[in-house]
């Protein structure tokens, strides 16, 4: 049987791991995000929609907020090589292209969440096929850590769809600036269960009152 | 191969061999940061150091990989799908009285946006000195996607950076 962590999704496979889940279950905790292990469900059998390569709105253009992806890593690039003053006119750029971009009127959580399945279901798969043909480790990488990284939110998402967001009241929101890994807790995790860095790696999330 | 020694101050521990051993006073500043003008790259600092503090950074780095056409396309469609999902976290946040909310999507936004950074790191925009970062930056410059672009920003980022391709 496989049982599914509903905080970020981890499966624990009993084959695979050769040990009953009621055998440990009591004082155990999900590896990555670390909610009890008395919280697991039995994993319902999913209607995997098998998804052929997506094809992208406009494979030509790229939107502003790619762009402004695309200069933002190469500030964090610039940053790794102590190159500050090239850091920050890449961050000028990429500040430049997140204030162009159109807004996102109109939507709701629900919006966020059908776009986080998608790249689940369709998006991340695609590409680790492509990577696994192409022998591209590097893209493998990105899809481990990119499917769990959104995993968690798509769940902490759908939390808040279900049960609003007091769950998020008296305690607070970390992201792991490197992998982007969210954490929800009163610290953060003392290493990163995604990309595995220090806690000092994840940055606490302030509310506009506290700013 | 050209290297300067970098300091990493949450690292550096104060146990002051760097200064000791630097022949040329390099390591000795008011700020703690590595006098780049003096330094000549001669990693005495770095294997004395016992917090292992200091690295030696290359000036020059050798050409990134080289990408798969089907991986690229692949990456793109989810790079697309990830600039859409910040543009929505971000507009979430701007728009809820809910603090607990606001928190959320401004991690959902940053969150994003570092998962987005990542797939572009490995689709061919690893290095600020590769000819695509280059390319980018020639071609906002010579067209600019949208009214009143940094042009002198991106000009000056490819003044300072040299290409290290052919």
């Amino acid at each position: 049987m496989r049982y599914i962590c509903p905080i970020c999704g981890y499966v624990y496979d009993e084959e695979k791991e050769g040990r009953a889940f009621s055998e440990i279950a009591d004082g155990w905790f999900c590896p990555i995000c670390g909610a009890p292990g008395t919280v697991f469900t039995v994993e319902e059998p999913r209607e995997e929609a098998v998804v052929a390569a997506p094809e992208t709105d406009s494979p030509e253009k790229q939107s502003f907020g790619e762009f402004a992806a695309l200069c933002s890593n190469l500030a964090r690039g610039c940053e790794k090589q102590y190159l500050e003053e090239e850091s920050a006119l890449y961050r000028r750029l990429a500040e430049y292209f997140t204030a162009v971009a159109p807004k996102a009127k109109g939507k709701n959580l629900e919006d966020l969440a059908s776009c986080l399945r998608n790249d689940l279901s369709g998006f991340y798969p695609a590409l680790r096929q492509a990577a696994e043909s192409a022998k591209d480790r590097g893209i493998l990488r990105v899809c481990t850590w990119g499917e769990k990284v959104t995993r968690m939110l798509l769940s902490l998402v759908e939390r808040c769809q279900k049960e609003g967001t007091d769950f998020l009241k008296g305690t607070s929101v970390w992201v792991c600036t490197i992998c982007g890994f969210i954490y929800i807790g009163d610290n953060p995790p003392e290493i990163c269960p995604v990309c595995k860095v220090p806690d000092w790696k994840f940055e606490k999330v302030e509310g506009r009152r506290s700013v | 191969m050209k290297k300067l020694a970098v300091r990493n101050l949450r690292l550096c521990t104060k146990d002051c061999l760097c200064l000791y051993v630097c022949p040329v006073g390099a390591t000795d500043t008011e700020n703690s940061v590595i006098d780049k003008e003096k330094c000549t790259g001669c990693g005495v600092c770095a294997q004395a150091c016992p917090s292992g503090a200091i690295s030696m950074v290359p000036l020059e780095y050798p050409p990134q990989q080289q990408k798969a056409e089907t991986v690229l396309t692949a990456s793109r469609a989810v790079c697309q799908n990830k600039a859409g999902q910040e543009g929505i976290a971000r507009q979430l946040a701007e728009e809820t009285e809910d603090d607990a909310l606001y928190r959320l999507m401004s991690a959902a936004a940053k969150s994003i946006r570092l998962v987005h950074e990542d797939l572009s790191r490995e689709s061919g925009y690893m290095l600020p000195q590769s000819k695509n970062a280059r390319e980018r930056l020639q071609g906002w410059i010579q067209e600019p996607p949208a009214p009143d672009f940094p042009r002198e920003a991106a000009q000056e980022l490819l003044d300072r950076i040299p290409c290290n391709e052919s």
